[in-house]
């Protein structure tokens, strides 16, 4: 059986080429069928905010890419209540569906579960 | 599954710590090594919530800021930090 | 024991070199790295074109000495290396660029790699940031 990997995105979208990067591993893992799942952590949470302009920073928008999570069969994905909470932010703000939100004990049976962990 | 947590920025410029003691688990250690190391300073705010938890720290990184190791932590050098990965079920680097 | 070992740090940052201490480390005690994975900065790590001055430690050819010399897999990411400026003569090539700076024992290749490596080894380890 294939070992699990969970990979805990706590970058800004904008702060450089950290979030996609994260994301990328993301993506190959599920391009070759693994199990693997996605925690947005600290300030990963940005990237999940809706209406974002990235073109007025010269940037290539990273929704494109999160929208094609599930396309590429990766349908775990997480996000941390309580680094919601600190930023004012509610679950029903987050642009991108079927992000579940885990509160504080969530999250760490989450990291838990998963055979390997990278925090990017 | 018991998680091993590596640290390695400064507890007073970055939140990585805050974060990783809210989701350490019962089963879970960390290990502090670089500027993670000054979370030690005996006056320091970052070391009430660390001394009821499992804590290494590479040693020679405490050495080269003239920190001791404080009687509730564990000092590592490298072959220990190997076998700490190895009797954690996985490590958790928090980069 | 099988180690997966990643690097997302350039060669001055300590990490870098607390990452080969733990490589060395674990194959002085008899565990096997199945491969070396460097990811984001950590593909400044593998840069042959490095110069530190004499008196300091020289983290970039320690780390291609060490590969070379355990023979192990040492694979640095074509994607996160290109965005760096960190070419092997064929991508140089391909994209008309001046310089290489990326040669044997490193070896360019895609994220699956990496995954690969998690799959098959009994520990991933992850090394980054200061």
């Amino acid at each position: 059986m294939s070992k699990s990997l969970l990979i805990i995105s706590r970058q800004a979208p904008w702060s450089g080429p950290g979030a996609k990067e994260a994301l990328d591993i993301v993506l190959a893992g599920g391009a070759f069928d693994l199990p693997i799942g996605l925690l947005f952590l600290d300030d990963g949470i940005f990237q999940l905010l809706a209406n974002q302009n990235a073109a007025a920073i010269e940037q290539k928008n990273l929704s494109a890419n999160l929208q094609a999570l599930t396309m590429f069969g990766v349908d775990d994905l997480y996000a941390c209540n309580h680094s919601l909470s600190e930023r004012g932010i509610t679950p029903a703000g987050l642009a991108v569906a079927d992000v579940q939100s885990l509160s504080t004990e969530e999250v760490r049976a989450l990291i838990d579960r998963y055979d390997q962990v990278i925090t990017l | 599954m018991s998680t091993l947590h590596v640290l390695s920025h400064s507890p007073f410029s970055d939140t990585r710590l805050g974060s990783c003691l809210r989701l350490l688990g019962s089963d879970d250690a960390l290990l502090l090594s670089g500027d993670a190391v000054y979370a030690v300073l005996p006056q320091g705010s970052a070391l009430t919530p660390l001394q009821e938890k499992t804590v290494f720290i590479l040693e020679e990184d405490l050495l080269a800021r003239n920190l001791d190791c404080p009687q509730w932590a564990t000092c590592v050098d490298y072959p220990a930090f190997v076998e700490l990965s190895i009797r954690y079920d996985k490590v958790n680097s928090w980069l | 024991m099988k180690f997966a070992i990643a690097l997302y740090s350039a060669a001055h940052a300590p990490s870098s070199r607390r990452a080969l201490r733990f490589a060395e480390a674990a194959l002085a005690s008899g565990h096997e790295i199945v491969r070396l994975f460097f990811y984001q900065d950590g593909v400044h790590s593998a840069s042959s074109n490095i110069v530190t001055p004499q008196d300091e430690q020289d983290i970039a050819q320690q780390w291609a000495t060490f590969v070379s010399q355990h023979q192990l897999d040492g694979v640095v990411c074509i994607a996160a290396a290109l965005r760096r400026g960190v070419l092997n003569e064929d991508e140089a090539a391909r994209y008309q660029r001046p310089g290489v700076n990326l040669k044997a024992p490193w070896e360019l290749s895609g994220l699956g790699q990496l995954h690969d490596a998690i799959q098959t080894a009994d520990r991933l380890i992850c090394f980054g940031g200061p």
